[in-house]
């Protein structure tokens, strides 16, 4: 089985292949230049895999939440491998990515700065999700983890959390993939990001305020 | 010659659009999906909005392209996409679509300007005719344009500000007419009397244009008749309106042709399907022995059709991008 993962979620590029039990990965910080880079190194990726897109039996994309502009870099490329190439895709969150990345007994907090306050994150314990992927204001996530009553850990960019001890995400891929394998694939056509919230405008017109 | 396909992508505004064309003279297949009825509610294009909808759209809107063609990637020659101008999010999810397909199939790639797009529809309906001038007019660019040859193109001169699609959008604002408002006030101004003075804008011997004073004094005319009390007879003022925009046009374009002794006269952009604007075009250009072509209406708007026909001739001119293309929101036609 071979398979390839994209991440474009955050100003970091995380690719990887993994042919049979081997895993080759790439972790780079492309941040406004994503869009001019990211397939450059995804080229490079498969050349080092010594593989052709078209060997890839299934491709798993993270769908976000996170840079809005970011996520659609890497979900374009994916849907439009998948749809034309004839492969099985599945989407994931970047919440879940950070959550199974990390070898922890503790509650697993990932968390993705949402700015004004609010971060996109969601509650981890065993590799199942106990608390929704959700747009959340710090602080009310911060009673609900009080009181949940357990250890946690948060992780995330520490760079973004100044004031919380955050622990830093670095992707696992063969951990990611080991967990996510096997989840059934859907159409191309279905896979969309996830966003976790609706754009300014909408939130305008549907009358979603959220207080600060 | 062995026939030439083209793939064209478009996603720089509100439309996501694939085109099937062949030698840059023969439409095989477009899909176009709007997205007016989303953008409609908000008064406007919201940028975030459309770069979602092009990405939920994309897959689909090449499947429908290619089924429709009864063709495969395989059987295309080259990959031709928008790179600029437009919304940075919205090209981008085009952009990226058009490096994958490249690279997943080894194609050439096309960079192709926006514009070129749009003078290129008009190769859709009658092989272009050189030289000629062209008068991009749209809801971002009002431009003239001379082209010597194939894929040459030499800016005469722009907007100093507003474009005139933008002067028309926000005009139909201030008279309470729903987004987007350039196709009924051209209606509106069929049925109206020219009887609202209002001044030319920069009405000097420049091919450039200048819409915002225009605008403004629109806006000020419908303030102060309201505050007087009085009602705005609509049909009036946008003919009055449109009769200015008209002269304003014109009035550059034909010097333009004159002063570069050209014989061909070209419209291009979303603006170009105002009837009022063809019909001072058509009689002028009668008049003058000048030879014309206006888009088909269909595809005076973002379409990708214009897209692979412009492409075919970049191609031609050797015109290659690698996979680090990147989209830009504002670059100069060259």
């Amino acid at each position: 089985m071979k398979i390839f993962y994209i991440d474009t979620s955050s100003s970091y590029l995380y690719i990887a292949i993994l042919k049979e039990e081997k895993c080759f990965e790439i972790k780079k910080k492309l941040g406004s230049e994503m869009s001019k880079y990211a397939l450059q190194e995804i080229a490079e990726l498969f050349k080092m895999a010594n593989l052709e897109p078209l060997d890839i039996d299934k491709i798993i994309v993270v769908a976000g939440p996170g840079s809005y502009t970011g996520i659609r870099i890497g979900m374009t490329f994916a849907k439009i491998m998948a749809y034309t190439l004839k492969k099985d895709i599945i989407s994931i969150t970047s919440l879940e990515a950070m959550a199974y990345s990390l070898d922890s007994k503790k509650v697993i907090v990932p968390l993705i700065d949402a700015r004004r306050g609010f971060v996109f994150a969601g509650v981890y314990e065993n590799s199942l999700n106990i608390l929704e992927n959700q747009y959340i204001k710090l602080s009310d996530l911060q009673e609900y983890l009080t009181k949940l009553n357990k250890e946690y850990v948060f992780v995330g960019d520490s760079s973004k959390f100044k004031e919380l001890k955050v622990q830093e995400y670095e992707p696992d891929f063969l951990q990611i993939i080991n967990i996510v394998k096997d989840r059934a694939p859907i159409s191309p056509h279905a896979i969309e990001p996830e966003y976790l919230k609706l754009t300014e405008a909408e939130e305008n017109l549907k009358g979603i305020h959220y207080d600060n | 010659m062995k026939d030439i396909y083209i793939l064209g992508i478009e996603s720089s505004c509100d439309e996501t659009s694939f085109s099937i064309v062949k030698n840059g003279v023969e439409e095989i297949s477009t899909v176009i999906s709007t997205q007016i009825d989303i953008h409609k509610q908000y008064g406007g294009v919201v940028p975030e909005i459309a770069s979602r909808a092009h990405i939920k759209n994309i897959t689909f809107v090449l499947d429908e392209c290619l089924s429709e063609a009864n063709m495969t990637i395989d059987d295309i020659t080259a990959i031709a996409v928008t790179y600029g101008p437009g919304l940075i999010g919205s090209l981008l999810v085009g952009v990226e679509c058009a490096k994958t397909l490249a690279y997943l199939y080894k194609k050439p790639l096309i960079p192709v300007h926006h514009i070129a797009g749009h003078i290129y529809a008009n190769n859709l309906v009658k092989r272009l005719e050189f030289p000629l001038i062209a008068l991009v007019i749209s809801g971002g660019h009002t431009e003239l344009i001379y082209m010597e040859k194939d894929y040459s193109f030499k800016k005469l001169g722009s907007t100093l500000d507003d474009a005139v699609g933008e002067c028309y959008d926000k005009v139909a604002k201030v008279l309470n007419i729903e987004y987007p408002g350039g196709p009924k006030i051209d209606k509106l101004a069929s049925l109206g009397k020219n009887t609202y003075e209002l001044p030319i804008p920069l009405n000097d011997d420049s091919y450039n244009f200048s819409f915002s004073g225009l605008k403004s004094a629109v806006i000020n005319l419908v303030h102060n008749e309201e505050q007087r009390g009085n009602l705005i007879n609509k049909e009036n003022l946008a003919c009055s309106f449109q009769d200015v925009v008209i002269k304003s046009l014109t009035k550059k374009t034909m010097k333009a042709l004159k002063d570069y002794n050209v014989h061909n006269l070209i419209l291009a952009g979303g603006v170009a399907a105002n009837s009022g604007i063809r019909n001072k075009f058509t009689e002028l250009c009668e008049e003058n022995n000048i030879n014309y072509t206006f888009p088909s209406i269909k595809y005076a708007t973002d379409n990708a059709a214009m897209i692979a026909t412009a492409g075919f001739y970049a191609y031609l001119d050797g015109k290659r991008a690698d996979i680090t293309l990147n989209a830009t929101s504002s670059c100069e036609l060259e």
